[in-house]
């Protein structure tokens, strides 16, 4: 249980090598020996919804996740949004719907939305199918309506998406 | 937002432990050993305690309000010692290089408990012959309010009603559970990083539990990721930490993790309820009688929360009697702490439950029986049987506006169809009308420390005393400052949760930030215009946009503090009284008579929170209250089986609402300015958890009435959560008590 192993991940586009346990979970791979911080654990048993991350592009919870199933895979953190220096679309609506107060839920919610609507925004288009989407993850201040206007910016009908190009990073 | 915030979990600090607890697994029982020696051999473990281990260094926890006279016969250490009194009561502390080694550590050490019988019920508790201390009852405190009610009055009164409730346990789960990080300097001094409330008050109570110089102790709240009034206290778990930084010499954190949270951080609400309600034949109502056991957990260290409910009892109405005793009874569960609303929701329950039970006995609409007994704003200052001071409020515009916002008429009259037809699913509507009291009522904390200072490149510094865990400081104060000093908001910056940066503070808990905090700013700001002015020489020169204006010249602010080598400051502590918003909340609902399920099909919430300094920031606390009410009417709660043991252990059994239970939400406001400030806020925050959940439950009863006329007593019926079960079992007739 306590041998290490090393592992190549690719997080953003950039190789960590890391020598780890296999038992370590993604989520603390990537907080403490990737150093990025940007995902949060807010229940370590794969409810809440905070630690999502997008793993070869699917939404995962990186709590649920072993570093080692990681390795050759192409994973994509919050970090990875903003590498630019400049906000993701969703990120600057989700601040300016409200759709934020303490902050900690945020970036799961941000990569949950990201790999899901680049990969079929028409899921804005049905309010059902968004909101069994914004209902895998939990959020305790907001009471979420400023977090579903933000995705409706975005990706709804009127949204910015278009406008913007592609949401891609 | 980005991933660029500072939880106290993202900070980096060379060298580095982490802490993990052992916790209790048995309820209450004899503690006869806890071995750590095989966690102290595990690989990467630095240290492994049990109180035995800890000797003379065992700390233990200050109680919220120091109580006078000798040793609290009740105390808390910071690892148990000899009895243990709760599941998930800290029983060792285990250090080690990361979190996997110091769980490793915790699971190597051997625990020997002979079990007692557990208490889970704060009556049973009250009553029974085991004591959780040795030599003292169950019974921690007996609060009254008002006085006894004569017999005579029950007699005479046309009506009396009579209702039983339970407020079950909530944990208020933040998303960010507990956090802290204690990094002792070479120097000598001590920096503690954590998820808090209340620097100054943990600052002070690390010092004296510790033996600590507080002189020495910085305590920084980092970013916070929700704390809802469960991160206000002063925890074993940061005694254990804090204490073994300095121990060691080295830096060390704990991060809890969820089931942590669940059993071994803090509960809010758990009180058993009796109300006896008095009218005369046209619903004015006479006498009131609230009793309450309060069911405080395992250690009694803020039976504060109770005496919420006794002093707010009549809440709204007029009433010439009202009487509330309170029992704080001590029982084999988490301790109990302020959860958002902390006492308030337990009192509005108890009366707007029974309010419409009155309604009910006396065949009247229940809005028109509260309209009949709202105190009038006429009646302000009003001063209650219970010993409280009003202030100011308009229960009647708030009720009105509420019902033409739900289009009450519309909703009654569906009601009616429905019950004609037969075949369609129930309807109901719930009212509430409510006040809250927001600030604090005791003068050595109704106030706050503020500071407003300009930098000679015109920069402006605000610093006060309060502690955002979400609530948006960092955009409201700076707004605030910029707009009382006429400059743009980009030029204010806040310091807050420094107890270096900030020389006092009372924090942020019962919706106090605005009202006292902001009203504090508000007036160091007005103070720095006044010394801006003195500056210039020229006291009575008009203010305008940053700058001293005369007939003859101008200074700007940065001009003024750049003349003089003294800085250009003002502040002080500001006396805010407490206050109360208040508002009336509506539901309507159906619901499936064969499944159970609650369909919420409107609610509405009008609320009074004064003057709201920033309206968009005052919604978003209000929707997210709201969402915390609607989990607290239909899903939450932390059920214990009669071993004491908690039934939910993660986020699958404990029910948050997810955007997927959101119902269709209507907001709006009435704005009875604070009378005591000139800033004019009350506090807002708390109103959601207040009003949603009496406004759905009444709601549900409707729906599933009509009972048989005159009924006079709600006894044994629906209690809180309103799950499928529950409403079930009460839509076919059967007794539903748990």
């Amino acid at each position: 249980m306590t041998g290490r192993i090393p592992v190549r991940l690719t997080v953003n586009e950039t190789p960590y090598d890391v020598t780890v346990e296999p038992r370590r979970l993604l989520a603390d791979v990537l907080r403490e020996d990737c150093d990025l911080t940007g995902t949060k654990l807010g229940c370590e048993h794969g409810v809440c919804g905070s630690c999502t991350v997008l793993v070869d592009g699917e939404g995962v919870r990186s709590c649920l996740m072993f570093a080692v199933q990681c390795a050759g895979r192409d994973i994509r953190t919050v970090e990875g949004l903003t590498a630019d220096g400049e906000l993701h679309a969703f990120q600057e609506a989700i601040s300016a719907e409200h759709g934020l107060q303490c902050g900690f839920c945020t970036a799961g919610f941000v990569m949950l939305v990201v790999g899901a609507l680049q990969e079929d925004p028409t899921i804005a288009e049905d309010p059902e199918r968004l909101d069994g989407l914004l209902a895998s993850n939990l959020c305790r201040c907001t009471g979420y309506e400023g977090i579903r206007r933000a995705v409706l910016r975005v990706y709804g009908k009127d949204g910015t998406r278009q406008e913007n190009g592609t949401a891609e990073d | 937002m980005t991933g660029a915030g500072n939880y106290v979990g993202d900070l980096k600090v060379a060298g580095c432990l982490d802490a993990a607890f052992v916790r209790s697994t048995v309820a209450h029982g004899r503690l006869l050993a806890v071995d750590t020696s095989a966690a102290a051999e595990v690989d990467g473990v630095v240290g492994a305690w049990s109180a035995a281990d800890l000797g003379d260094d065992l700390a233990f926890v200050p109680p919220f309000f120091p109580s006078a006279g000798g040793e609290d016969p009740r105390r808390c250490a910071a690892l148990a010692v000899d009895r243990v009194r709760y599941v998930g009561e800290p029983l060792a502390v285990i250090v080690g290089t990361d979190r996997y080694v110091a769980e490793d550590g915790a699971d190597a050490v051997r625990v020997d408990i002979d079990p007692l019988p557990a208490l889970v019920d704060p009556g049973e508790a009250a009553a029974s012959s085991t004591w959780l201390f040795d030599g003292v009852d169950n019974v921690a405190t007996e609060m009254e309010f008002g006085t006894p009610i004569d017999d005579e009055v029950w007699q005479r009164a046309a009506v009396v009603v009579e209702g039983a409730y339970r407020q079950p346990r909530l944990a208020p789960t933040p998303m960010e559970p507990r956090a802290i990080l204690a990094v002792p300097q070479p120097d000598g001094q001590l920096t503690v990083w954590v998820s808090h409330q209340a620097p100054h008050r943990l600052r002070r109570d690390l010092a004296s539990a510790l033996g600590l110089d507080a002189e020495r102790i910085r305590v920084r709240v980092a970013d916070s990721g929700g704390a809802f009034g469960t991160k206000s206290g002063t925890f074993a778990e940061y005694l254990s930490v804090v204490g073994l930084a300095v121990k060691l010499g080295r830096p060390v954190r704990w991060l809890e993790d969820r089931a942590e949270t669940l059993s071994g951080s803090t509960h809010g609400r758990g009180q058993n309820q009796r109300v006896r309600l008095a009218a005369d034949e046209n619903g004015r109502m006479l006498a009131l009688a609230l009793e309450v056991d309060a069911d405080v957990g395992a250690y009694p260290n803020t039976g504060f929360v109770a005496a919420e409910t006794g002093q707010a009892a009549a809440g709204v109405y007029l009433t010439p009697n009202v009487h509330a005793r309170i029992r704080v009874v001590v029982t084999n569960t988490t301790p109990t702490a302020p959860y958002r609303g902390a006492g308030r929701p337990e009192q509005v329950y108890a009366v707007e439950r029974t309010v419409d039970l009155l309604a009910r006995r006396l065949g009247m609409d229940p809005a028109e029986l509260r309209r009949r007994n709202f105190i009038p704003p006429e009646a302000f200052p009003y001063h209650s049987p219970t010993g409280r001071v009003f202030d100011s409020g308009q229960y009647e515009l708030a009720l009105d506006k509420a019902l033409e916002l739900v289009d009450y008429t519309h909703w009654r009259e569906e009601q009616q169809r429905r019950r004609r037809s037969g075949s369609e699913r129930p309807l109901g509507i719930g009212l509430c009308s409510f006040t809250e009291r927001s600030g604090l009522e005791q003068a050595p904390m109704a106030n706050e420390w503020a500071s407003v200072d300009v930098a000679p490149d015109g920069s402006v510094t605000a610093r006060v005393g309060t502690c955002s865990t979400g609530q948006s400081h960092e955009t409201v104060f700076p707004e605030l400052v910029a707009r009382t000093l006429g400059i743009p908001p980009g030029r204010v910056s806040l310091i807050e949760g420094d107890t270096d940066e900030t020389a006092q503070g009372i924090g942020t808990f019962g919706s106090r930030s605005m009202q006292v905090g902001g009203a504090a700013l508000h007036r160091a700001a007005l103070e720095l215009i006044e010394e801006a002015r003195r500056r210039a020489g020229e006291p009575d020169a008009r203010y305008a946009d940053g700058t001293v204006i005369t007939g003859q010249r101008s200074w700007t602010l940065a001009e003024l503090a750049a003349a003089s080598p003294e800085p250009l400051r003002a502040g002080g502590v500001y006396d805010t009284p407490a206050a109360f918003p208040f508002g009336t909340y509506v539901a309507v609902v159906e619901v499936d008579r064969e499944l159970g399920n609650v369909r919420v099909l409107r609610l509405v919430a009008v609320d009074d929170c004064g003057v709201a300094v920033d309206p968009e920031i005052v919604e978003d606390q209000t929707r997210g209250g709201i969402v915390q009410g609607l989990g607290q009417a239909l899903y939450e709660v932390m059920p214990y089986d009669d071993q004491g043991v908690p039934q939910a252990d993660g986020l699958l059994g404990y029910l948050l609402p997810t955007i997927g239970e959101l119902p269709p939400i209507s907001l709006d406001t009435t704005v009875t300015p604070n009378p005591n400030t000139a800033l004019g806020a009350k506090g807002a925050g708390e109103a959601g958890c207040i009003g949603t959940p009496p406004a759905i439950v009444n709601a549900v009863i409707d729906a599933l009435g009509p009972q048989p006329a005159g009924t006079a007593t709600d006894i044994g019926g629906m209690q809180l959560p309103l799950t499928p079960e529950t409403c079930w079992l009460a839509a076919a007739g059967q007794e539903v008590a748990r």
